[in-house]
């Protein structure tokens, strides 16, 4: 293994060294502090009762704990980050197989903790062909596998849930890996982070803010069309202006670029809400968890991320260049 | 004319144009979602995934290598045991390793299925013991000192046994023997079974006193010997405290007799239905 790979793996001593991770761990630090001062001012000012203020308590809590997850692998370095995106992988199929009742099928979930492990370790070895083949792989062994029991029945149904739970919470969420592969990760993995997570925040406060029409009564009866175009503008507006710092110097610092990178990940972003809420609403329950007090599960807190990640990976690849490409590749299994 | 792809609902009314291309899906949550670990831990409902499977693969195929070499375990009967994994295994109490004992007698394959009742203000009390009898034993708690609570827990244990595959390992003496010697069997076991087609396999525990006294904390060097006796059935008998007792007090000498003189021929079922 090389220096320079090394170094990107377990190198932590140059996390802050582009402007904007240092920046959006300050600001991100901030927030937190600003936001516990204010709900003990509200409280101990008779602003906000001792109810709304332990419900803000929980939450803010939680939030703490899942920025904390999210930002020390992604300061330590890639390997942390590619492990890290592992263990989110299987904790949030787990949540969808138990909501769905396939964990009852163990030979399913065994086939898509093993694909899981081998995106991860596709990662680690940066073998970007060995990544992609997983998915066909994945499926193949899936459907031959429940074939010796021979049950016919409820076939289509245990292949299907467990591709569904394979693709979205191991697949896609493994882009994240492939993109630590690249040593511009940091500052990439935190613009997607900051955009979906606020994303979120901007369709709540508009839609709270300006009401109206809900935009899926029957899906998810909280959105409203108001919030739902505010967040697209929004979001859009604070992706172009945070990725002109992120990428100031290559060929995706331009407006246009910009624009759409914004607009698909609020677009995106709010897709993967709505598809966890469908997922919820056919199932009957409100919560995938309860992992995270005053949130639910992790799927509940990682659900905008769901379909975001893979177009915007090869979106910056398409003006980037491969993300990673000068890089060593096939650590491992190389020559 | 809009006609549905599915030939048991007719077109028309509002929704005509929503065609209905495939029947619901069976999906079944987990009996125990939305609760928290330390909950999940302790309810009676609970159900296992992949990880407390293989858990337990490693833990039982470790107990049973343990048995075998330090307490030469014999299981004496084995064929006796039903086909399916659904009845009740009881036995006489004398030592925390009878349920170890008696789970080790089973196939591997239903580990996921047995399930000991254990005593809730022992076994469940505290988060760390709670998750290790929840995760690697697989022990669903009863509530000695909270007399609705238990009526409630029998009831919620004898629909899990009906509904799925359960194999619940009971004692039903309620405690363990201090002195080596079989206490009276109570009612409570009946609860589970009267008037269902579910056996009770009566079992016979023999020097896991002596292996395991009270005051001991890592077992002894002693030779332990399992009896399992013929499966019972309850069917004709009532589901009320008179079956109840009735069926403790069969049990109760069934026990007896296999801690005599061994494991009696197998009766005719309508004999042995009350």
């Amino acid at each position: 293994m090389s220096a320079s790979t090394f170094e990107r793996l377990f190198g932590y001593q140059h996390a802050f060294n582009h402007p904007f991770t240092k920046w959006m761990v300050i600001v991100i630090g901030s927030v937190f502090v600003v936001s516990w001062v204010v709900n003990q001012v509200l409280w101990r000012t008779g602003l906000t009762s001792r109810e709304q203020y332990d419900d803000i308590r929980v939450r803010w809590k939680s939030w703490v704990w899942v920025a904390l997850a999210v930002l020390t692998p992604i300061l330590l370095g890639a390997a942390w980050v590619i492990l890290a995106v592992m263990v989110l992988s299987l904790l949030c199929y787990r949540e969808f197989a138990r909501a769905t009742g396939l964990f009852r099928e163990m030979s399913i979930s065994i086939i898509v903790v093993l694909g899981i492990v081998s995106l991860t370790y596709a990662n680690v070895d940066h073998y970007d062909r060995m990544f992609f083949s997983i998915a066909p792989l994945t499926l193949g062994a899936m459907s031959i596998m429940t074939i010796p029991r021979d049950e016919p029945k409820g076939y289509i149904q245990r292949v299907a849930l467990g591709l569904t739970g394979f693709l979205m919470f191991g697949y896609s969420f493994g882009y994240l890996g492939m993109m630590a592969n690249d040593e511009r990760y940091r500052p990439f993995l935190l613009l997607i982070f900051v955009g979906v997570e606020m994303n979120d925040v901007f369709a709540y406060c508009v839609g709270k803010a300006l009401g109206g029409r809900k935009a899926f009564p029957n899906t998810s009866p909280g959105k409203t069309v108001s919030g739902c175009v505010g967040a697209l503008v929004l979001t859009t507006g604070l992706v172009a202006l945070l990725g002109h710092w992120v990428f100031d110097g290559t060929s995706m610092n331009r407006l246009d670029h910009l624009l759409i990178l914004g607009f698909m990940m609020s677009a995106l972003g709010q897709a993967g809400d709505l598809t966890l809420s469908s997922i919820k609403r056919d199932l009957g329950i409100k919560d995938l968890g309860v992992i995270l007090p005053g949130h639910g599960g992790l799927l509940d807190r990682f659900d905008s991320l769901v379909l975001v990640v893979p177009p915007v990976f090869h979106y910056l690849c398409f003006h980037l260049g491969t993300l990673g490409s000068n890089q060593a590749a096939r650590i491992f299994t190389g020559e | 004319m809009f006609s549905s792809w599915h030939p048991g609902i007719e077109s028309g009314g509002a929704n005509f144009h929503r065609r209905v291309s495939v029947d619901d899906w069976k999906l079944k949550p987990a009996a125990d979602l939305g609760l928290p670990a330390h909950e999940r831990w302790r309810s009676l409902k609970r159900e296992s995934g992949l990880v407390e499977n293989l858990l337990r693969l490693g833990w039982w195929i470790f107990v049973r290598t343990f048995l075998t070499c330090w307490n030469r375990l014999e299981v004496k009967g084995r064929e006796r045991l039903p086909a399916e994994p659904r009845f009740v295994m009881i036995a006489n109490h004398e030592s925390h390793l009878d349920a170890l004992v008696l789970a080790s007698a089973l196939s591997l394959q239903w580990r996921d299925h047995v399930s000991p009742i254990a005593a809730g203000d022992v076994f469940f009390k505290h988060k760390p013991v709670a998750a290790f009898s929840a995760t690697l034993i697989n022990a669903l708690p009863i509530w000695r000192r909270k007399p609705n609570v238990g009526a409630h827990s029998m009831q919620t244990l004898r629909q899990r046994l009906l509904d799925g595959f359960s194999i619940y390992i009971l004692f039903p003496e309620g405690t363990r023997s201090r002195d080596g010697n079989m206490l009276p069997f109570k009612s409570g076991l009946g609860a589970l079974v009267a008037g269902t087609s579910v056996p009770i396999v009566p079992c016979h525990l023999e020097g896991t006193f002596e292996a395991a006294p009270p005051d001991t904390r890592f077992p002894r060097c002693r030779k332990i010997v399992l009896e399992i006796g013929h499966p019972m059935t309850f069917e004709a008998t009532g589901n009320n405290r008179e079956g109840w007792e009735q069926i403790a007090a069969r049990v109760e000498q069934a026990v007896h007799q296999l801690a005599g003189s061994g494991a009696r021929p197998e009766q005719d079922p309508a004999q042995r239905a009350m």
